[in-house]
């Protein structure tokens, strides 16, 4: 019975034309048959028609009532809703098209910031059971050293397993006739444990396993990523067995991981695992055994129902207990379990809150977007008030209206919804395929998945109801008469504001707090780029080589870096060169620890937790850093001489609580004495944004540096740059070179969250700008179009031009001044928020002040020219006739 | 509702329809027909009371229609019985003949 009903009331809605002109027929024929049957019986046939038409009775009432018979529903007025409601969108093109596309931008940023923290929060890495895998790193660092990953996994019961992994550049060679020698990718090197761990299949082949990682330096299979086989290899089943080079040594491919897997941590692209045991074939030293070398990230997998505390507890029982062992190496090491992916939870604080800052000033915009279009339906409906009186009269239930108010509402959000979400997946394409201009891959992958949809449909069902309720309030509270002479409630009340001067208000301070936002952060970023850094990034070149990968010994390795070094200084146009372990704020750094001179307590609490660099002969004045006192190093500080190093103010007041510190000692370890020869400036080393740190400068000839960054003084780093490659490819083309460019482009990735945020709020304000504009100009010319019959009479009775627009606009330019003040500060509050994303950001600074003072004061009289024009304008014999 | 000198209760149209029905596939003009020869014109199905309700009955699945060819090969919409009308018409019938028989002795008693 459901399904014929069904069927029927459905065919009676899509198929409204047959059904009717099917009634139409079957009561045509019973006329024509009676009137027969009369004509029959010897009725003359006029005289029959007219008696068979009075016995049937009106055929439209008998229509309407088949009509009813057959089911008028809830379905059938939803659709006349839709219907009228498109009719009406369509009668106004340029308030339908500006509402989506306001809609479609408040949307479409929410989806894409929505998408952004789903893939950073929500959702899980695609290995099995990632709920029970969690990173282990200590506190202070995201890593642990070797042998303490070796006694955990040994000692903890509670975990089902646990891995070992790093990151590590190699230099890759196919050896397919397409490869162009060696070149430099990133991979993975993992323990065996790890895929196991993991609970990941191959996609081709098979993973290695702990029986395939023992013996160090002897356990050469590779495993490939999916998007390195289809790249590098094409696709070929062929590939497995094959036999690479990895820093020359010969590797040969076991398997292809699956399609989407790209190792456990989120932003990081690898190309390739390799065993853990090959890490001195891969790094050129080996840690495997440094007790005190954190250079492991750890994982563990907790058995079936261990709580997280438990394991947590167990862990730090284990780490107290070798602390105990092992005093020197282990002092002060404590365990946390983290969520891994976001390197042990470091990237985590800061990713987290600029997630959560974005997410919410896109709800901020999308905010502003619903009360922007609040005030222009309300607007709207006052002024089809005459419309709504009408229907009201008749006898249409205010619900009924209100509800077809409703529908109008959530068909406009609903496009705009749609909109924004084709415009949100192009962004999340664009953002996949956006890769920072640095050495070390990071890239990350949003793919759209059903949350971010769901997401998308619930925002705007919601943003549709939210505006909608404006107009559907002012109707609801309307009375039939008063809406036939022109006037629903809301107009004339003078009982405090009415709701639609409340929401030009909250959306003009909107408004004002994300310009603000915008200026603040942009002037953080002015003062970022022109910060003292230490080093002169605009005036020099550099290209990176790492010798390892090309196994030099040292010897030759030593050599080769003299020579190369010799030819980059002759480059014309190069003024200045040397080489160094790596540059300041590049992505690779490196730490150690020293003493004080006289220490005899050798553990890592009482050391000095130091960035250190090797560098070359003339290093400083190559990269702008000011030697303060002493000297540089030159070519005689070699391993036949002292110790020697450079500090700079920070580590010399550290060390001997004095910034000159010439001459001055202190111990590299317990027996290793090093003096003092220079002072340089400080700068900056990880971030832009860290307190001074020290850092410990010794000379790269005394050992031997064979991942070398060569730095070339230059008025034009980018076109020196490319020259400083070839010369390293003239003297062995075989070997992989990485980070070529200016220094500028290389340090790029610490500017990365400043400009990230700039961005976002700049894009944000110049969207909440549009809005208020709109926002602006629709509220004052509502009220111009209200007002005209008073203007005219003013106009008539002599008023001056600026009288006219005093009255006219007054009201509106309150409202707006509201609003800014309102917004300006919220805009001083959020601004201290930035103040820890954004180096330098000062939200009291004048020049923002005045920006955004400017900037609201532009969109004010941009907004209200036309409206102002217009009063201005008035003729008033016309207005006098004006409704 | 019937015109007729009878009064009769709510429903019954549909009862009646049901029962021309069982006979056969009808359509609407014959079954008014029907009614009325068959109850020697005491009852007459008014068409404005018919046709709703025959669109009535086919919305609640115990008639199905169909268009055909009439007697002198004009297109009509035929009705006919489904087996769920079948069922309802035996239920209704029941219910009818009950009442009739109560009211029979309520009258029969005074």
């Amino acid at each position: 019975m459901l399904g014929s009903d069904l069927r029927v009331r459905l065919r009676s809605l899509f198929r409204r034309q047959s059904v009717e002109v099917e009634l139409d027929e079957e009561l045509r024929f019973h006329v024509e048959r009676q009137v027969e049957l009369y004509v029959a019986r010897g009725v003359p046939p006029e005289e029959a028609r007219r008696r068979a038409r009075l016995e049937f009775g009106g055929t439209e009432q008998v229509k309407e009532v088949c009509r009813e018979a057959r089911g008028i529903s809830g379905l059938e007025t939803l659709m006349q809703d839709l219907r009228y409601g498109g009719r009406v969108l369509r009668r106004n093109p340029g308030f339908t098209a500006v509402a989506i596309l306001s809609l479609a931008l408040g949307v479409g940023a929410n989806t894409v910031v929505f998408s952004v923290a789903n893939a950073v929060m929500l959702q899980p890495m695609p290995i099995e059971h990632p709920e029970q895998v969690y990173s282990v790193s200590s506190h202070q660092y995201p890593t642990l050293s070797f042998p303490y990953y070796r006694d955990l996994r040994d000692r903890a019961t509670l975990a089902a397993g646990m891995a070992a992994y790093r990151m590590a550049p190699m230099a890759l060679d196919t050896g397919t006739t397409t490869s162009a020698g060696a070149q430099r990718v990133w991979g993975y090197l993992a323990t065996g444990s790890y895929f196991d761990l993991l609970g990941v299949r191959p996609a081709l082949g098979r993973f290695f396993h702990s029986a395939d990682d023992r013996k160090v330096s002897a356990e050469p299979w590779a495993v490939l990523s999916y998007n390195t086989w289809q790249a590098r290899f094409g696709g070929d089943p062929g590939v497995l067995g094959r036999v690479i080079r990895i820093n020359t040594r010969p590797f040969t491919v076991i398997g292809v991981a699956p399609d989407g897997f790209r190792g456990t941590e989120l932003f990081y692209q690898p190309e390739i695992w390799v065993p853990m045991m090959m890490q001195p074939e891969i790094e050129g030293s080996s840690w495997l055994e440094k007790r005190g070398d954190a250079n492991a990230f750890v994982l563990a997998r907790l058995k079936q129902n261990v709580t997280r505390a438990a394991a947590l507890e167990e862990l730090r029982s284990i780490a107290a207990a070798m602390e105990r062992e092992h005093p020197e190496e282990n002092h002060g090491w404590t365990v946390k379990l983290s969520r891994p992916g976001l390197v042990a939870d470091m990237g985590r604080g800061p990713v987290e809150a600029f997630v959560l800052g974005i997410l919410g000033l896109a709800g901020l915009v999308l905010l502003a977007a619903c009360a922007n279009l609040g005030t222009l339906l309300g607007a709207r409906a006052s002024d089809r008030g005459r419309e709504i009186a009408i229907r009201l009269s008749i006898g249409a239930g205010k619900f009924r209206i209100v509800r077809q108010l409703l529908t109008e509402s959530l068909l406009l959000s609903l496009a705009g919804g749609a909109a924004g979400c084709g415009l949100a997946l192009v962004l999340m394409r664009l953002i996949t395929e956006m890769r920072l201009n640095s050495d070390f891959p990071i890239q990350m992958e949003i793919a759209p998945d059903w949350r971010v949809f769901l997401f998308a449909l619930l925002v705007s069902t919601a943003t549709g109801l939210l505006f909608g309720l404006v107009p559907a309030r002012s109707v609801w509270k309307a009375d039939a008469n008063q809406a036939l002479r022109g006037a629903l409630p809301g107009e004339g009340s003078r009982r405090g504001l009415p709701l639609r001067e409340v929401l030009l208000v909250v959306q003009v301070a909107l408004c004002c707090v994300l310009v603000t936002a915008s200026f603040v952060s942009l002037r953080g970023m002015a003062t970022m780029l022109s910060a003292r850094m230490g080093i002169d990034p605009d005036r020099v070149a550099v290209v990176g080589i790492d010798l390892t990968q090309a196994r030099y010994s040292k010897e030759d390795g030593r050599q080769f870096l003299r020579r190369a070094l010799d030819r980059i200084a002759q480059v014309p146009g190069v003024t200045l060169a040397a080489w160094g372990n790596s540059v300041p704020l590049s992505m690779d750094q490196s730490n150690t620890n020293v003493f004080r001179d006289g220490s005899t307590d050798f553990r890592n609490s009482n050391s000095i937790h130091t960035s250190y660099f090797d560098v070359s002969p003339g290093y400083f004045a190559t990269i702008g850093t000011r030697l303060l006192a002493g000297r540089d190093f030159n070519w005689h500080d070699d391993a036949n001489g002292p110790r020697v190093a450079i500090v700079n103010q920070t580590l010399a007041r550290k060390l001997t609580g004095t910034a000159n510190a010439v001459g001055r000692r202190f111990l590299q370890s317990r027996d290793q004495p090093v003096e003092i020869i220079g002072v340089v400036e400080d700068g900056k080393y990880e971030t832009l944004t860290e307190k001074p740190r020290a850092a410990v400068f010794r000379p790269a000839w005394r050992s031997y540096t064979p991942g070398a960054m060569f730095v070339a003084r230059c008025s034009s780093p980018e076109s020196i740059a490319p020259l400083l490659r070839r010369e390293i490819a003239q003297l062995d083309p075989q070997l992989a070179v990485f980070g070529n460019g200016s220094l500028r482009q290389l340090t790029s990735t610490v500017f990365f969250p400043g400009r990230a945020a700039t961005f976002a709020l700049g894009s944000f304000g110049v969207l909440a700008m549009m809005l208020a504009l709109t926002g602006i100009y629709g509220l004052a010319s509502y009220t111009v179009s209200r007002r005209i019959r008073e203007i005219g009479i003013r106009i008539a009775v002599g008023a001056r031009p600026v009288e006219v627009l005093g009255f006219a606009l007054r009201r509106t330019s309150l409202l707006v001044s509201m609003g800014c003040l309102g917004g300006l500060g919220a805009g001083v509050a959020v601004g201290r928020v930035l103040e820890s994303v954004v180096y330098g950001a000062n939200a009291r600074d004048p020049w923002v002040l005045a920006g955004v003072t400017t900037t609201m004061l532009a969109i004010a009289l941009l907004a209200g020219a036309a409206p102002a024009r217009r009063a201005l304008a008035v003729d008033p014999v016309d207005a006098l006739r004006h409704d | 509702m019937l015109e007729s000198s009878l009064d009769l209760p709510q429903g019954t149209l549909d009862l009646l329809i049901l029962k021309t029905l069982a006979l056969g596939p009808q359509h609407g003009w014959a079954i008014s027909q029907r009614i009325q020869q068959v109850s020697s014109d005491a009852l007459q199905a008014q068409q404005g009371s018919l046709y709703p309700a025959l669109h009535r009955l086919e919305r609640k699945g115990w008639i199905k229609s169909k268009w055909g060819a009439s007697e002198n090969n004009r297109k009509a919409r035929f009705y006919e019985l489904t087996a769920a009308g079948r069922k309802q018409l035996a239920v209704e019938t029941e219910n009818w003949r009950r009442l009739v028989a109560a009211v029979g002795q309520v009258l029969d008693f005074a």
